[in-house]
């Protein structure tokens, strides 16, 4: 009789914490700091779905992204990260992993049965996937490519006076220099500027001038990691994208960031600008946009290469298993062919290449053609502990030579070696 | 006997009272700040974050031997220097102008104290508007009048300038309180004696109003010198340092170096510098009220 009532508490006991578990399971809110860009409201409208699924809250805290490593590094170091979702740049990829502050996602994916051959092979190697980890799981791709106005580009008064002035028909440009002395034409003969520049020092230029560099055949780093960007492309692509700022850009390019130059394009008042291939339906929008909407096209960039870059997803080692358990089950989720496609057709960038072939998705947008040739095409940034740093070097080397504060050569000199010292560090 | 009881017993009070707010003090900036100590003579870093080992000074010794740290030191001088003339100058101007008789000075007081209630970054973001070289409003004034555009905050020429114009906006209205409450305490018997003599007005500023202002006037200027050396939103909202390094000050030397760098001990080293800096000028401060008494 005592032996059936203590068998009766145990079971009770048993079932009571494994309906207290589940209920903590349930209990759990994820919070993610995420960049505040379209991609981000995208999913952010689909939450209810996952909320409703998997009955797990998702709140996304959006801040612009100067401000996000900061963030994100003072909670990855405190006893316990209040973000228990992480949004990681690759830029972030050698740094993060390095400081062990993220967990290998390896035994979910194995545990969970995930598949990962549809992810496109150079978006993992990205994101910082070796034969042994995977600490991030890519979320969405930012290769960059030129968006041009189209109506600029066939219009008969330009193009006459184009052909008067350079003895050239007016065309897409091929090569950088071309686009260059394209975009000072016409910031000294229409009423538009050439280009829309993000010429800030740091994070803006360094990934906008990373376009010019790969688009010349230049290269920061060579197959063996040994840096090569003093070179006669590295100094070409500098004095071009000076060039670029100084006569063809928007007056303030040095301190304009890419909100400024979406609303330079926005409000019509340039011709191009070299930026994420996905920018191109928010401002190919009549209703956000109506001044340039219809008139918009996207390129690889004049060259045949651009920079190749990507977010993913990560769990932080410091926070609870119950949370790293709902990470997962979210990061499945929102990373899924189903939802990708969902995501796809509201001009998600993808990162599988099954969703980049879907049907649906290139009837509603043809020009996830030229995307995938964009994402094929790209380039990285060096990715290693120190690349957040290194954006801020080689910036203020640019800023400088932009500025007319440095000649190239020094600049350029500059910041190679402030790449080979971190790279030694 | 039972003076000396008395004179315990009161000790032990005030000590008492005093105890919660000296821990909270402690806790709050105290440890802090030896913490920061510790790191900034460790080898600690966010890749590797231990204490040890021990370097010494070597932190200090890295950074000072970056040529950056002494173009922050030197731009941060200047740009303190350049603001706080800017905010002396405006802010003695306009106390001067509330001392005297003049009708609704408590809304004009209200009015001033605006930009001071304001946080800087709100500040940095607004002025960041205005100032956007093709949409903000002020190249739409400039060109409406005729004149052409200006690149504010992208120009290194023009940059640390702007910067400053900014941080006077916001701080002017501090100098002014102060500078008002000291001219409000001044006594009226040296005027009356000088009008009797027949001094004029400038003479009666230059001769009795600055000599007997500059006590309340060291104050304001060495409060505002600790203010200004410590400047880190308006660059990081504003130019992130840029153009090049054009309005690189210190602080944001140090918040590189922590943050972007991962070496927080380099970071924590160059803040330290900044303390000394600052300590000095708050050491100048208190000498300048004992002075006063």
């Amino acid at each position: 009789m005592q032996f059936k009532c203590s068998l009766k508490a145990a079971l009770l006991g048993a079932t009571l914490l494994a309906a207290a578990g589940s209920a903590q399971a349930q209990n759990v809110t994820l919070r993610a700091l995420m960049e505040d860009v379209p991609e981000t409201q995208i999913i952010e409208k689909l939450l209810p779905e996952f909320e409703k699924e998997a009955g797990i809250k998702v709140e996304f805290e959006k801040i612009g992204y100067g401000d996000m490593h900061d963030k994100l590094v003072a909670q990855l170091v405190s006893p316990e990260s209040y973000y228990n979702l992480l949004e990681v740049d690759f830029l972030w990829a050698g740094e993060f992993p390095a400081a062990g502050w993220l967990e290998d996602l390896n035994p979910y994916i194995a545990k969970s049965g995930f598949d990962l051959k549809p992810f496109i092979p150079s978006m993992l190697d990205l994101l910082g996937q070796t034969k042994d980890a995977t600490p991030i799981l890519p979320m969405y791709n930012y290769s960059m490519g030129l968006i041009y106005r189209t109506d600029l580009l066939n219009d008969p008064k330009i193009k006459a006076d184009y052909k008067a002035k350079t003895g050239k028909d007016l065309a897409l440009p091929a090569t950088l220099a071309d686009y260059v002395a394209l975009s000072a034409f016409f910031k000294a003969n229409t009423p538009v500027v050439g280009a829309a520049m993000q010429g800030q020092r740091g994070d803006p230029n360094a990934m906008e001038f990373s376009n010019y560099l790969f688009a010349v055949g230049g290269a920061y780093l060579d197959a063996d990691r040994k840096v090569v960007l003093n070179s006669p492309q590295g100094l070409t692509a500098l004095k071009l994208y000076a060039e670029n700022v100084q006569k063809g850009a928007q007056q303030g390019a040095l301190s304009a960031t890419l909100d400024d130059t979406m609303r330079l394009m926005c409000a019509g008042d340039t011709f191009s600008m070299v930026t994420y291939w996905w920018m191109l339906p928010q401002l190919d929008n009549a209703e956000k946009c109506p001044k340039v909407a219809g008139k918009l096209a996207l390129s690889v960039m004049p060259g045949g290469h651009g920079e190749s870059g990507g977010w993913g997803w990560g769990i932080p080692k410091n926070t609870s298993d119950e949370s790293k358990a709902a990470a997962w089950k979210f990061i499945e989720w929102v990373q899924g062919k189903k939802i990708s496609v969902a995501r796809a057709m509201e001009g998600h960038a993808p990162v599988r290449s099954d969703v980049f072939e879907d049907a649906a998705v290139l009837k509603k947008y043809p020009f996830y053609k030229t995307g995938l040739e964009v994402v094929a095409s790209g380039k990285s940034f060096p990715i290693f502990a120190y690349s957040a740093q290194y954006e801020d070097v080689l910036g203020a080397q640019l800023s400088l030579a932009a500025g007319g504060q440095a000649k190239p050569e020094d600049a350029l000199k500059a910041a190679a070696d402030g790449l080979t010292q971190l790279l030694n560090k | 006997m039972r003076f000396a009881a008395l004179a315990d017993r009161d000790w032990r009070t005030g000590w008492a009272f005093a105890a919660p707010g000296l821990l909270t003090l402690a806790i709050v900036m105290g440890l802090p700040l030896v913490y920061a100590a510790l790191i900034s003579v460790s080898s600690l870093t966010l890749l590797k974050p231990m204490l040890q080992p021990f370097t010494g000074f070597k932190n200090f010794a890295i950074v000072m031997s970056d040529p950056l740290f002494w173009d922050a030191l030197w731009l941060t001088i200047k740009y303190s220097v350049i603001t706080v003339a800017g905010e002396f100058v405006l802010g003695l101007g306009v106390a001067l102008m509330l001392n005297r008789a003049v009708t609704m000075k408590p809304v004009y007081f209200a009015i001033l104290t605006i930009p001071m209630a304001m946080s800087p970054v709100s500040v940095a973001l607004i002025w960041r508007m205005l100032l956007q070289p093709n949409l903000g409003i002020a190249n739409q004034l400039l060109e409406s009048l005729g004149l052409p555009r200006v690149d504010w905050l992208g120009d290194a020429d023009f940059a640390l300038w702007t910067m400053a114009a900014i941080d006077i906006w916001q701080q002017t209205s501090f100098v002014i309180l102060i500078l008002a409450a000291g001219l409000a305490s001044l006594p009226r018997d040296p005027y009356e004696a000088a009008e009797v003599d027949g001094a004029s007005p400038l003479q009666q500023f230059w001769y009795i109003t600055l000599p007997m202002l500059r006590p309340v006037a060291a104050i304001a200027v060495i409060i505002q010198l600790i203010n200004e050396f410590r400047t880190y939103d308006l660059p990081y909202i504003l130019t992130k340092g840029g153009p090049g390094n054009s309005t690189e000050v210190l602080s944001f030397f140090a918040y590189r170096r922590a943050f972007l760098g991962l070496h927080l001990n380099e970071g924590a080293a160059a803040a330290f510098v900044l303390l000394l800096i600052v300590l000095g000028l708050t050491i100048l401060f208190f000498a300048t009220l004992e002075r006063r008494r």
